[in-house]
């Protein structure tokens, strides 16, 4: 949600200054994904979390939330808003569906549309929004400012005076705003005339009652939907609105009777005067609820020293009714926050309040003594046999062509489920054999252990071998000679070293180690074997070798071959040439072993 | 070939993700947790409802969550919380009480398109401990412990607000390291519903939860640019 500072303001004028204003929000409410200074504002992208989306989704929602953390003054709009005497009106609303929760509708008469002031257009703009028509414009500039989606409808489109709310029948269309037809279900909440469906409940209006530029008379519609129904729709549709988006958070019905006031407020100040009743159909009212909890409790939770002055001083700040009794307090939310519901949604309250940073770390006491997980133990177990037999670990996908389980809808085109790990491996293998001479293997030697589906039950197998040969059994077997021991008292001791010996000492406290990524265009390689004498060392042929290679070499020379004759020694070194910019060509790979060879030979070597 | 070349490859590599999987669990195992694990396919109970993931959740749309065709209520698991829920029912089931804590290590699962940070599939690790009175200080002091031994002495914790079903109130923890704050796990105190959908009463247990993916701490650590390198089945990859 896209939030204007300079717009905030308008509600709260004590707000601190823009920088320090991203920190509150950061560590007392949600996260801020993005501060944007532009033509003398500043527009927070705040990520709002879910369970408060019903309420600060909008400019008023966050105002009020700053003026309760900040103890700051709250500037109510509402009596600024004077609209005139309305007349009597002959609009009929039938609501034909429940999850119609409430239903506003009041025609307006003898407006003109064009476009809109400046101040409207530079709001809409600030955050993001185009300005479209001083109609659109001011059910837009309510929605972004109270949180109340509203929509205006051409009255002298529709069939007469009358609309109802209900399901869409099967094979109904609409053609929304946009241009798109769409084709309705009986699951659709729609807006509808005697003959036409005028608009998606909640998620998009419709072409059909379309404002336009000779527009005369307008019903605006302040109404609220059940959120699981607009999810379901705009979802399926694939039509996902500001509206929708809103509606689908569960918006407080009470929130349409401030959003009509604004939205009539707008339409004065735009100089329209003829205004008739508002119909009004909202029979299930929101009830007040009761939250009951003690300062005992928040302490107790948050493991800290609040005192029953400090949490009162936090319900005052945020205008809260409440009775305090001694250290217990009961309190009746605002009607917006639907979000509190038990004592623990009062202690979140507190705790965000008061500051998370203020709760000082201690260790916990508990009477515990863990047990040995057996299948981790046998994992760990497996893993460093196979690693001390020179087996290396991959981790293939879960996910295949063929299987006994399938998933669906996957994003993927593989929809099965492994029942094996054998394919992976082999898939494996084939890759790390291309790469032998890269990785420095002479044979390609892997592992896997993991679940495989086998369509009635999971099952956690061991995988190893190499292109000749693969072995999968399942990981009770593999661990069969331990398996006594895992299940005696002596099991403790047993994962302990376990788990010691495969913890490296690359990973422990800070490491150094960094990731080195390979390159992605195909290496080179080259062998180059010479005749040295018994007392020069490996390492200063190395070292020659390295010294004269340049860039291109990406790994140590591998020492592949030794042997003695007539007391001199041959060593053969694999070198692996690879760029990072471009595939090389036997030219290129020529320029440095020609270097090489030449150092090797004026430093007296015998090249083989 | 000569001795040396043997010796050399005579040892075999690691998976990252197995080499940072053993360190956390370690540094859990002697701050005195238990580590409990479960089922990759699992059922909508543990998976969602018992964690107070009401039926019309948006994590529950297809979307996000694989579901098991001819199999109704079940999901490959969108996370590894649904172990929590059963090694709850497990300990009522078997007439014990809190206090324990444990933690879960061990694969999950989301249906969404592949990016650099973003796998269909990734590890998780999931924190839970309750007792009479364990809370977010115990939290604090933990978190602080683990990240201290795991990224170095330097290492610091905040907690920010956030929301998840299963707890209240939520943080998001973000850890300092280098210099740097990095938002790294999720966690809060174990919501009233997840505890009596266990069979224990909420009024006399209480305790924290945290979570974290560990291929995401295995990229900070080792500076990997890419979760999906993890499951190529490349050995270029094991390089620590």
């Amino acid at each position: 949600m896209k939030i204007s500072y300079n717009w905030l303001k308008w509600y709260v004028p004590e707000i601190p200054e823009a920088e320090k204003l991203a920190d509150v929000f950061t560590m007392h409410l949600c996260e801020v994904e993005e501060v944007e200074k532009k033509d003398g504002d500043s527009i927070f992208d705040l990520k709002i979390l879910p369970d408060r989306a019903h309420d600060l989704l909008s400019h008023h929602g966050i105002a009020r939330e700053l003026a309760g953390q900040l103890g700051i003054a709250f500037n109510d709009p509402t009596p600024k808003y004077k609209i005139p005497e309305s007349k009597s009106t002959n609009l009929k609303i039938e609501l034909q569906t429940e999850n119609c929760r409430r239903y506003s509708g009041r025609i307006v008469r003898n407006i003109k549309v064009g476009p809109s002031p400046d101040w409207v257009k530079m709001h809409l703009e600030s955050i993001g929004q185009r300005s479209i028509n001083n109609i659109v414009d001011a059910t837009n500039i309510t929605m972004y400012d109270c949180g109340q989606p509203c929509h205006a409808f051409d009255l002298d489109k529709l069939a007469s005076e009358k609309l109802i709310v209900r399901y869409a029948k099967a094979g109904e269309k609409i053609t929304t705003l946009d241009n798109k037809e769409v084709l309705l279900k009986e699951t659709d909440m729609v807006i509808a005339d005697e003959n036409n469906v005028l608009a998606i409940a909640g998620v998009k209006g419709g072409k059909i009652a379309e404002v336009d530029e000779n527009t005369k008379n307008i019903l605006i519609e302040v109404a609220n939907f059940d959120p699981v129904s607009v999810r379901k729709t705009s979802r399926k549709m694939g039509i996902i609105t500001d509206s929708s988006k809103r509606f689908e958070n569960d918006l407080s019905p009470e929130l349409c009777s401030f959003a009509m006031v604004e939205l009539s407020g707008l339409f004065v100040e735009y100089g329209f005067t003829d205004f008739e009743d508002v119909v009004d159909l909202y029979e299930n009212k929101q009830q007040d609820r009761k939250v009951i909890f003690s300062v005992d409790l928040v302490n107790k939770k948050l493991g800290a020293n609040i005192s029953a002055d400090e949490i009162e001083n936090i319900l005052k700040q945020y205008n809260y009714t409440y009775i305090r009794t001694g250290e217990n307090f009961e309190i009746t939310p605002p009607s917006m926050r639907l979000d509190l519901n038990i004592p623990e949604d009062m202690l979140e309250e507190i705790g965000r309040v008061y500051g998370y940073d203020k709760v000082t770390p201690q260790a916990p006491e508990i009477d515990f003594k863990p047990e040995v997980n057996k299948i981790f133990t046998k994992i760990a177990y497996a893993r460093n046999k196979l690693i001390s037999e020179g087996y290396n670990e991959v981790m293939t996908y879960s996910f295949c062509n063929k299987g006994k389980v399938q998933v669906l809808a996957s994003a993927s085109d593989k929809k099965y489920l492994r029942e094996n790990l054998t394919d992976g491996l082999k898939d494996s293998i084939n890759l790390n054999n291309l790469n032998s001479p890269f990785l420095g293997l002479d044979t390609v030697k892997v592992f896997e252990i993991g679940t495989v589906f086998l369509g009635d039950k999971e099952e956690t197998r061991v995988a190893y071998g190499d292109k000749k040969k693969i072995t999968e059994i399942t990981i009770d077997e593999y661990c069969k000679d331990i398996l006594p021991e895992i299940f005696s008292e002596r099991s403790s001791d047993l994962f302990a070293n376990t788990l010691s010996q495969t913890i490296s000492e690359n990973t422990s406290g800070s490491t150094n180690q960094i990731f080195k990524m390979w390159s992605l265009y195909p290496f080179i390689a080259r062998d180059i074997a010479l005749w040295v004498d018994e007392n020069i060392s490996l390492e200063s042929i190395q070292k020659i070798i390295k010294e004269n290679a340049g860039d291109l070499l990406v790994k140590e020379p591998r020492l592949f071959d030794t042997f003695k004759k007539e007391g001199k020694i041959s060593y053969a070194f694999r070198l692996v040439f690879q760029s990072k910019e471009k595939t090389l060509t036997d030219e290129e790979v020529a320029i440095p072993m020609a270097k090489i060879t030449e150092k090797l030979v004026l430093d007296g070597f015998v090249i083989r | 070939m000569s001795d040396d070349a043997q010796t050399q490859q005579k040892k075999g590599t690691e998976h990252p993700i197995s080499l940072i999987i053993n360190e956390v669990v370690s540094i859990f195992s002697d701050m005195g947790f238990e580590i409990a694990t479960g089922p990759e396919l699992e059922d909508e109970w543990h998976n969602f409802d018992a964690l107070n993931v009401s039926k019309d959740h948006p994590a529950r749309d297809m979307q996000d969550t694989f579901f098991i065709k001819d199999k109704p209520e079940h999901v490959l698991r969108t996370h590894t919380s649904g172990v929590q829920i059963r090694y709850m029912e497990q300990l009522v089931k078997e007439g014990k009480q809190p206090p324990f804590a444990i933690v879960v290590p061990g694969k999950v699962f989301r249906n969404e398109s592949t990016d650099a940070g973003h796998e269909m599939q990734f590890f998780q690790l999931e924190g839970l401990m309750i007792g009479k009175d364990i809370n977010v200080a115990n939290l604090k002091y933990v978190l602080t412990e683990f990240f201290k031994k795991f990224l170095g002495e330097d290492a610091e914790i905040r907690l920010r607000p956030s929301f998840f079903p299963f707890v209240e109130p939520g943080f998001e923890v973000d850890v300092k390291h280098n210099g740097k704050w990095m938002e790294l796990l999720g966690a809060g105190m174990v919501h009233p519903n997840v505890i009596k959908n266990c069979g224990l009463d909420p009024k006399e247990w209480q305790g924290f939860a945290f979570g974290f993916g560990l291929d995401r701490l295995t990229i900070v650590k080792f500076g990997i640019p890419d979760i999906r390198l993890f499951y190529q089945g490349d050995l270029r990859l094991n390089q620590f």
